[in-house]
């Protein structure tokens, strides 16, 4: 019978609808009466969602390892405000409706008192949309695209020296200063389609190109791109001076290898991304000789903080850490600082606004140096420039800071 | 374009169409024997792929090693998916039902690679990865020229057995008209079974092939399937020769159109191919009449 | 519009009752039904604990919009679209292109997208509906991912892989719950026109040909029915309702991102949703949507941390295909149905008859 069937469906969902909203209900009962009244002695409850699966899930999992080791050192020195640390952390499987879901399950349910921001820039919008909703502080280890800041997003704080067009402002500056004979005439240009890899490797192009030097080849891949040898015999074929590429991690690999079997030798080559991860020079097969990339962190760096990161860090993994994990400690810095000057961490909207205010008006000391932000968040610092000298990745510029003097031309891969 | 970036491209066309050819002879075939899209095809071609890896990776021997295990591996695979899976769906939405039933082992198979091996790009490091041999002007990479030698070996020795052994015989019997071959005694649904079989042995070759010279992820077989749907239609639903033409014709046209349209846009040119192909010739432009009806 | 009075409507009697026993007892019971769903899905706001439980509530009405939708060519002709992310996905971004370029009313932008959807899906059509099956499921995963491609790469258009923000219809003193709460109600009245439409396409003489073309396609092409034409009007209808499913959650959601909207999984979960709850009734897809938007939720709280929700999909949905094909409902009854011994006169397929004379000649 049809309309007894049609019935029955229509009383299962019914059902399932109401037993739907118990059960979702049912597993934080006790966070969400507590909301900002907490006492003394409770933890600070702090939510960050991370892609732990998917596509971005290498970089997530070393924000997370960022994450928890800046809140295992809190807590080993007496904590926040004189109260322990707490992280929830969950997976957005690198989706963003997941990423917005799991903030507004995190500020609603959970009752977190503050909250970090998650990883990459396609994640980084609609999560810092769901805090901005709920007048939160949004601080944030990677979301480093000019566009990000473009959104008229007020409690946004990117923690890091610089935003991906500036990244390779040392090195923009060293090659203009070059000798007229020295310097490249021509650059092969070629990047991920991903905002951040296209903001690092166009803020270099636009640079050089505003001092006359002649974009011969722009190429853009999209980031699923497996065969990376046409992009190759075009820039083979160009023969410039100077090679840019914008990657993420694998595909600057296979880039490097497309041209290496197209017999292309660059004088320069500039690649962000690919270069600073430490598996690099095995993936290439150690042709990594004066290879340049910009870094927004080295565990050589200087600043008073970075010592203590680096020790703690390495006490618990057993390895220095790298980037992702220096943002992601960063940002814990960055929030810290921000609470103990204001003295509150709840998600009241008059102690988040504070903690937004004072943001904007504070420079805060960090492991990637000292950091302060205009008005839309954008941090006011720029990145080292690394090369690969005598097979180890050594810092060249700023000339204040080198390990080492910068390599040009570069040798032969 | 300068004639030797031209030269360059059609060389590079050249390899790339003979890799999806062999993969394209695969996915055409189980149309042909069984009227089933095997939207699972490129995920078996990545999941082959990922054991010439590991097989590197553990034994450090060469990759193509592994082809000893994954080809009656997977050849097997086949076989059981067809007898135990695919033949139990109803015969008259079979079509519809099979392209369900391998997407969700296509999604499963997906789900495995990214539990077991996380969602890391891998990459097979070669000594000889970055070698390549210089031939008028054009750089041949060897892992390419073994890819393709590879996959040119494969479609070969499928041809053979279609045309000079009695399963080939029975096999196109099979795929041009089931009844009839049931009526003159073959045993169709075996047929079908080790067609299935022979389709899946042709993705542990191309994944091997491919784990030469590509970098491997879990979601890399969308990256696949579409241009290999795509080159199936254009070359007739169920033709192997159609098949093969195509993948040739398109990746070569793939190959030199990036260089005045780039990588994303020169992409479309399997899809662009596959709605004029069904637009003004549903069948095919190479296959035979039984597509008419698919 | 915003609200859900349309299901009542769908009680109205009419000469329906396909087996004209018990009008009375039938009806009533039928009008109870819909009207506690529509009770449940009126109150649910104020039921919600928290505004999170209201977000998941907006994600699952609009799963069950997307598969309402999915159903209309699904459902009716047996054409199984892989690829309905692509009307979906088209219909965000045109709505939220039309609002940013053109500076249009939101909800002008939002019909005016789903038109503009319903116009792309007829050479679509055209192209893919000629031949059987194969062709159609082939065209449709290409479309998705071919618009990924283009999307992702038009960066002057479309916003490329910065993605898109998409202007909040309601002003900023419309705090988030509230938000929640409208749109919740949105995606409720869209619903309702959704299962309306179904309705009353099945009614119609379209309906009966387009079950006609599901059963045997080549037997109602012999006795007149205009199979091109139907198969085609179907698509472009549920081509439509997708996309102003798609465009009522962009402007709900406020971001857009090429790989996220043109994403083969979620035309998938469209197509498990609409099967397990099944694809010939009505409500079949707003329950498959209910359960399959509950469980990827509580998937996702146990077992987050690994791939292993694919493989749930994917053994959902193999499991479906290889024993429940009808879905996991019509398994249900038609259970019920053969342990009380009705014989009343159903809708049979061409399969299960064959399946009954083959069990008869044994």
């Amino acid at each position: 019978m049809r309309a007894t069937r049609r019935l029955t469906v229509a009383a299962i969902a019914a059902t399932t609808a109401l037993t739907l909203s118990a059960c979702l209900a049912s597993p934080d009962e006790g966070n969400t009466q507590d909301g900002g009244s907490a006492g003394p002695d409770d933890p600070i409850v702090i939510g960050v969602s991370l892609p732990l699966t998917g596509d971005f899930a290498e970089p997530g999992k070393g924000v997370q390892r960022g994450y928890e080791a800046w809140a295992a050192h809190v807590n080993a020195n007496g904590g926040l405000l004189g109260r322990q640390v707490e992280l929830i952390i969950v997976d957005d499987q690198s989706n963003a409706d997941r990423v917005a879901s799991d903030y507004e399950r995190l500020i609603n349910q959970d009752g977190v008192d503050l909250v970090f921001g998650p990883f990459s820039t396609r994640l980084v919008v609609p999560a810092a949309q769901v805090a901005q909703d709920y007048g939160f502080l949004f601080v944030e280890p990677a979301g480093a695209a000019a566009e990000v800041f473009e959104q008229g997003f007020d409690n946004l704080f990117y923690a890091a020296p610089a935003i991906a067009d500036d990244h390779y402002d040392h090195l923009a500056e060293y090659v203009l200063a070059l000798p007229e004979d020295e310097r490249p005439k021509t650059v092969a240009v070629a990047s991920m389609d991903d905002p951040f890899a296209q903001g690092t490797a166009y803020g270099l192009r636009d640079k050089l190109a505003d001092a006359g030097i002649e974009v011969v080849e722009d190429e853009v891949y999209p980031p699923n791109t497996t065969d990376f040898s046409g992009i190759a015999a075009k820039i083979a074929d160009s023969d410039a001076d100077l090679l840019i590429v914008g990657s993420q991690y694998q595909d600057g690999v296979n880039l490097v290898v497309a041209l290496q079997q197209q017999g292309y030798q660059p004088d320069m080559a500039a690649i962000s991304g690919a270069p600073t991860n430490a598996e690099f020079p095995a993936a290439i097969g150690d042709k990594t000789e004066g290879i340049l990339a910009p870094t927004g962190y080295t565990p050589t760096a200087p600043y008073p903080s970075n010592e203590e990161f680096v020790e703690a860090y390495t006490a618990e993994h057993g390895t220095p850490p790298a980037e992702d994990e220096a943002n992601a400690w960063t940002t814990g810095q960055v929030v810290a600082a921000a609470v103990e000057a204001v003295g509150c961490a709840d998600p009241s909207p008059e102690c988040q606004q504070q903690l937004v205010d004072w943001l904007h008006e504070n420079e805060v000391e960090t492991v990637v140096g000292t950091l302060s932000w205009d008005a839309q968040g954008r941090p006011q610092s720029a990145h080292l420039i690394q090369q690969y000298v005598d097979g180890e990745i050594t810092i060249v510029l700023p000339e204040d800071v080198k390990e080492a003097d910068i390599i040009h031309p570069k040798p032969e891969w | 374009m300068t004639g030797a970036l031209f030269a360059q491209s059609l060389v590079l066309g050249i390899l790339l169409g003979g890799l999806y050819a062999l993969l394209a002879a695969g996915l055409t075939l189980y149309f042909g024997v069984m009227r089933v899209v095997m939207i699972a095809h490129s995920a078996f071609l990545i999941l082959a792929a990922y054991l010439a890896w590991f097989f590197h990776e553990r034994s450090g021997l060469d990759p193509l090693l592994s082809l000893v295990i994954t080809v009656p591996l997977f050849f097997v695979v086949g076989y059981g998916m067809q007898r135990f899976l695919v033949s139990r769906l109803r015969p008259i939405s079979l079509t519809t039902m099979s392209v369900l039933l391998t997407f969700a082992v296509a999604l499963t198979i997906e789900g495995l690679l990214g539990f077991v091996w996380t969602g890391t790009q891998r990459r097979v490091q070669l000594p000889y990865s970055g070698t390549s041999l210089e031939v008028f002007g054009v750089s041949i990479a060897v892992v390419k020229l073994i890819a393709f030698a590879l996959a040119a070996l494969s479609l070969g020795a499928l041809y053979l057995i279609l045309r000079k052994t009695s399963f080939g015989r029975a096999l196109r019997a099979t795929t041009q008209h089931p009844e009839a071959a049931r009526l003159v005694g073959i045993d169709t649904d075996r047929v079908a079974g080790l067609g299935f079989g022979l389709g899946l042995a042709t993705a542990a070759i191309g994944g091997t092939a491919l784990a030469l010279d590509y970098t491997i992820y879990p979601s890399l077989h969308w990256h696949w399937i579409g241009p290999l749907m795509a080159i199936i239609v254009v070359g007739g639903l169920g033709s192997i020769p159609g098949a093969a033409i195509a993948a040739m014709l398109l990746g070569v046209a793939a190959s030199l159109l990036q260089v005045p349209l780039g990588t994303t846009w020169a992409q479309t040119v399997f899809y662009l191919a596959l709605f004029v192909t069904l637009m003004i010739r549903p069948q095919g432009f190479f296959g035979g009449r039984l597509a008419q009806r698919f | 519009m915003p609200n859900a009075s349309s299901p009542t409507g769908a009680a109205r009697p009419a000469a329906s009752s396909p087996t004209g026993a018990r009008p009375t007892a039938v009806r009533v019971a039928r009008t109870a039904g819909l009207l506690a769903l529509v009770a449940v899905v009126l109150l649910f706001p104020s039921l919600a604990a928290d505004p999170f439980i209201l977000s998941v509530g907006v994600v699952i009405l609009s799963y069950a919009v997307l598969a309402t939708s999915w159903n209309l060519v699904g459902g009716f002709t047996g054409y199984i679209s892989l690829g309905h992310a692509a009307y979906s996905g088209l219909g965000g971004y045109a709505t939220a292109l039309l609002i940013l370029r053109t500076g249009m009313n939101p909800w002008l932008a939002l019909l005016a997208g789903g038109l503009i959807v319903a116009a792309v899906a007829i050479p679509v059509g055209i192209a893919s509906l000629r031949v059987r099956g194969a062709s159609f499921v082939i065209t449709s995963i290409a479309l998705v991912l071919i618009l990924q491609l283009t999307f992702q790469s038009w960066h002057t258009f479309t916003g490329g892989s910065n993605g898109l923000r998409v202007p909040r219809p309601f002003g900023t003193e419309v705090l988030r719950p509230e938000q929640h709460e409208r749109f919740f109600y949105l995606h409720a009245g869209l619903l309702a026109l959704a299962l309306l439409t179904w309705w009353l396409i099945e009614r119609s003489r379209l309906g009966a040909g387009l079950k006609a073309i599901r059963e045997d396609e080549d037997k109602a092409q012999a006795l007149g029915v205009p199979t091109f034409a139907y198969k085609l009007t179907a698509l472009v209808v549920s081509a439509f309702f997708t996309a102003l499913g798609g465009g009522l959650y962009a402007l709900w959601f406020g971001y857009l991102d090429p790989i996220f909207q043109f994403s083969i999984l979620v035309g998938t979960y469209m197509v498990l949703m609409s099967l397990l709850g099944g694809v010939r009734s009505l409500f079949g897809p707003l329950l498959g949507a209910v359960v399959v938007g509950y469980a990827v939720e509580v998937f996702k709280s146990q077992y987050g941390d690994t791939q292993l929700h694919l493989v749930a999909t994917g053994v959902l949905l193999g499991l479906v295909v290889l024993f429940m094909p009808d879905g996991v409902i019509p398994a249900l009854t038609s259970f019920v149905n053969r342990r009380r011994g009705a014989a009343s006169i159903r809708e049979v397929s061409a399969e299960e008859l064959a399946q009954q004379r083959e069990e008869a000649a044994r």
